[in-house]
């Protein structure tokens, strides 16, 4: 059935005022940040640059520790990614196959972990921490972040398994696959957006992560981004173009991730699907 | 004369300078240096620990963040380090958001600092929890030495002792363009009824007569604060402790406020000390009360050291005197072993001389202002290109700032209850109920009190 003119501008007028919406403050920043400082501040903002730096992203990468606080971002954020899809994929699959007693409640009361805001714990956790040694250091905010993405990562995967034929499974098992074989050649493949979604979701939370971050760390040099990023900004006074480019700057690992690694894994998903 | 170290690296520890890194040699294999740093280890550890333990090793917090303050402190550590050998300072900058919470913790843990900086709200906090010694004597003897601003050591005088050793003052000024007022046939506003005719005759093309915050947040705290003290109502507490917030000079400050308020723009309900600033900067408001303008308006607006003015606060019909809020941000020792306290009071001593203070004051130049008559005077503080650019202007507001007052620290009269009242930034609130939810100032201010009173219960 085919849509009439008057329908498909409607649907394009939507699409625009929407992509606007979401795309028109990457565009105010991305801007920004190659703007000459007194462009920044004018009176009339410009949409269009009328001027073209490169002295913010020079001044952020040469006179601050911006590289330092990026570098471990990723070291954190990539390690919490790979630890919690680590647990997560047994544990799902666990709760998902498995028979053992408790299981339901278990699986119910694991999300129990979100009824608590994470200032709750903050107070505690830097005691236990300080006893064990890991204050100051950055396997702490691994653990962190990977104790606060479990839950849910669980409980994604867990749907995501449930949603494979039944039959698939019970092939590999006649073919005489044990379980990690099962999880690793025949699981793990057809939840792939699954994982992809869960790593995704993860790295985010552990990439922008703040509370823990300020607390736990007390050092300059082990400084995370956005808790470093806030104290290069400054309180009294603000260095917009430094603003601007940090903030640039920090979403660029972000954006690479959704643009190829969350491309690759679904299209392995589809390359599997084929046969 | 000190020399100062330039190229200094913040993150400098003494086992760097103890076992040292050889550089500039043939590349090693990743074994062999694994093997030689296991060896270098065994045979070095017992020695480094035993020279490290012929030096005092202090932990500085500060919440001086932005890379330049972060060197311009390194700076002054490495010439401090360098001039005593048997102390090593290292810097650990932190966030004023978080140290509220992060210091008490830390010190919890056993993980604190030895020194920490401090505003007057946050001393209480940790002197409730037993980390304080009175520096009392300290600061007498710094004070014949240097003569402290009286207002300064006052933040920090109660309960029979000082908490904290006042390093510098930061206080809120009123800041135009000279230009502007002369382009309007404006005098510098003496009153508030100037004040307000000023606004009024400056609020059009687009413009902005003044831009005042309505946030609530601390900025705002500060903003409403010196209205108070230039309209009769400094004090926030009676003798005995009791909240005297609700009393008819505060509520015709709180009235004023919002009537000023109406002339700035819309989304000053969400400013915070940036957003003033580029709205000056920008020339969208003619006037703003700010700590500083001066960093920002040379960077990143015109940078014309003649027009830009400078004034103190005007006050009520009535009054007498300009007054204004001001920030003594002082340093506190948490250090207890006694050849720790000891290293720290050197290194405050340090910092305190007129040789070494102006170029610890100078990291933000413009922003804080000397609490010493001799740092006043000071040719380190003085030769810094940006101060001597606008020497007028700074000299304007460290005259501003020796009639500042503090809400909660007046009158040597000072209440655990204020750093509750303070961090929940109630005294903002109470505009916010005026201004957003278009309460009567009357109604504001009652239910500020009671805010108050609910707060100092807790």
């Amino acid at each position: 059935m085919s849509r009439g003119l008057g329908w498909n501008v409607v649907l394009a007028a939507c699409l625009l005022f929407f992509a606007a919406l979401i795309g028109l403050p990457f565009w105010w920043v991305l801007t920004g940040s190659i703007k000459i400082p007194q462009e920044i501040i004018a009176r009339m903002p410009t949409m269009i640059p009328h001027s073209f730096t490169l002295q913010h992203y020079q001044k952020l990468f040469s006179a601050s520790d911006y590289p330092v606080y990026l570098i471990n971002s990723l070291i954190v954020a990539t390690a919490s990614t790979v630890l919690t899809l680590l647990l997560a994929l047994p544990a799902a699959y666990a709760f998902f196959r498995l028979r053992f007693p408790g299981r339901a409640i278990a699986y119910r009361t694991i999300l129990l972990a979100y009824a608590f805001p994470s200032i709750v714990v903050l107070i505690p956790l830097f005691g236990l921490f300080a006893k064990v040694g890991l204050v100051d250091r950055l396997p702490a905010l691994i653990l962190v972040n990977t104790a606060f993405a479990l839950p849910f990562a669980i409980w994604m995967l867990r749907s995501f398994l449930a949603g494979i034929p039944k039959e698939i499974e019970e092939a590999a098992v006649m073919d005489g696959a044990p379980t990690l074989t099962l999880l690793r050649h025949i699981m793990i493949p057809l939840i792939a957006p699954g994982i992809a979604s869960v790593g995704i979701y993860a790295f985010i939370t552990a990439w922008t992560e703040y509370v823990f971050a300020s607390v736990l760390i007390l050092s300059d040099a082990k400084r995370t981004l956005p808790v470093g990023f806030s104290g290069i900004i400054g309180q009294y006074q603000i260095d917009w173009g430094l603003l601007l480019a940090g903030a640039s700057v920090a979403i660029i690992p972000v954006v690479t991730l959704f643009a190829f690694v969350g491309r690759g894994f679904v299209s392995g998903l589809t390359e599997g699907a084929v046969k | 004369m000190q020399s100062w170290l330039r190229d200094s690296d913040p993150g400098i520890r003494i086992s760097d300078n103890v076992i040292g890194v050889p550089t500039g040699k043939r590349e090693p294999t990743m074994r062999t240096l694994l093997k030689a740093a296991l060896a270098g280890a065994t045979l070095m550890t017992p020695a480094s620990a035993a020279l490290a333990q012929d030096k005092v090793e202090l932990t500085l917090w500060h919440m001086e963040q932005p890379p330049h303050r972060v060197q311009r402190v390194q700076e002054v550590i490495d010439a401090f380090n360098a001039a005593n050998p048997d102390i090593v300072v290292k810097q650990e900058p932190q966030n004023w958001g978080e140290v509220y919470a992060k210091a008490p913790a830390a010190i919890a843990a056993g993980q604190g600092p030895d020194l920490l900086f401090a505003i007057p709200d946050f001393t209480p906090i940790l002197k409730d929890i037993g980390a304080l010694n009175s520096v009392e004597d300290f600061v007498k003897e710094l004070d014949a030495k240097h003569d402290f601003v009286d207002s300064a050591v006052e933040a920090y005088s109660y309960d029979g002792g000082v908490w904290a050793v006042p390093l510098y003052n930061m206080a809120m000024n009123l800041w135009y363009r000279k230009s502007v007022f002369q382009e309007a046939g404006i005098e510098v506003p003496e009153t508030w009824e100037e004040w307000k005719a000023a606004a009024e005759a400056l609020s059009k093309d687009g413009v902005y007569g003044i831009g005042l915050p309505a946030n609530k947040q601390l900025y705002t705290d500060q903003t409403v604060y010196s209205f108070m003290v230039n309209g009769g109502a400094t004090e926030i507490y009676n003798e005995d402790g009791s909240l005297r917030f609700d009393n008819p000079e505060t509520v015709a400050s709180y009235r004023f406020y919002a009537d000023m308020h109406k002339m700035s723009p819309a989304d000053s309900t969400s400013w915070t000390w940036g957003e003033a600033e580029a709205c000056f900067s920008s020339r969208s408001c003619a006037m703003v009360l700010q700590f500083t303008v001066i960093a920002t308006y040379d960077t990143q607006a015109e940078g014309d050291a003649a027009d830009l003015g400078v004034a103190a606060i005007p006050h009520a019909e009535g009054q007498e005197g300009h007054n204004t809020i001001s920030y003594a941000n002082a340093v506190m020792i948490l250090a207890k072993d006694e050849a720790k306290r000891e290293a720290a009071e050197k290194f405050i001593s340090f910092l305190l001389e007129p040789e070494n203070y102006g170029r610890f004051l100078n990291m933000e130049p413009g922003l804080f202002m000397p609490v010493t008559a001799d740092g006043a005077k000071a040719e380190s503080f003085w030769s810094d290109p940006m101060v001597q650019k606008y020497k007028s202007q700074i000299e304007t507001v460290i005259q501003n700032a020796a009639n500042g007052r503090l809400f909660g620290f007046t009158s040597g009269r000072t209440f655990p209850s204020i750093a509750a009242i303070s961090a929940q930034n109630i005294i903002a609130e109470t505009l916010q109920n005026m201004v957003v939810n278009g309460q009567s100032a009357e109604e504001a201010v009652a239910a500020g009190q009671a805010r108050m009173e609910e707060v100092s219960k807790q």
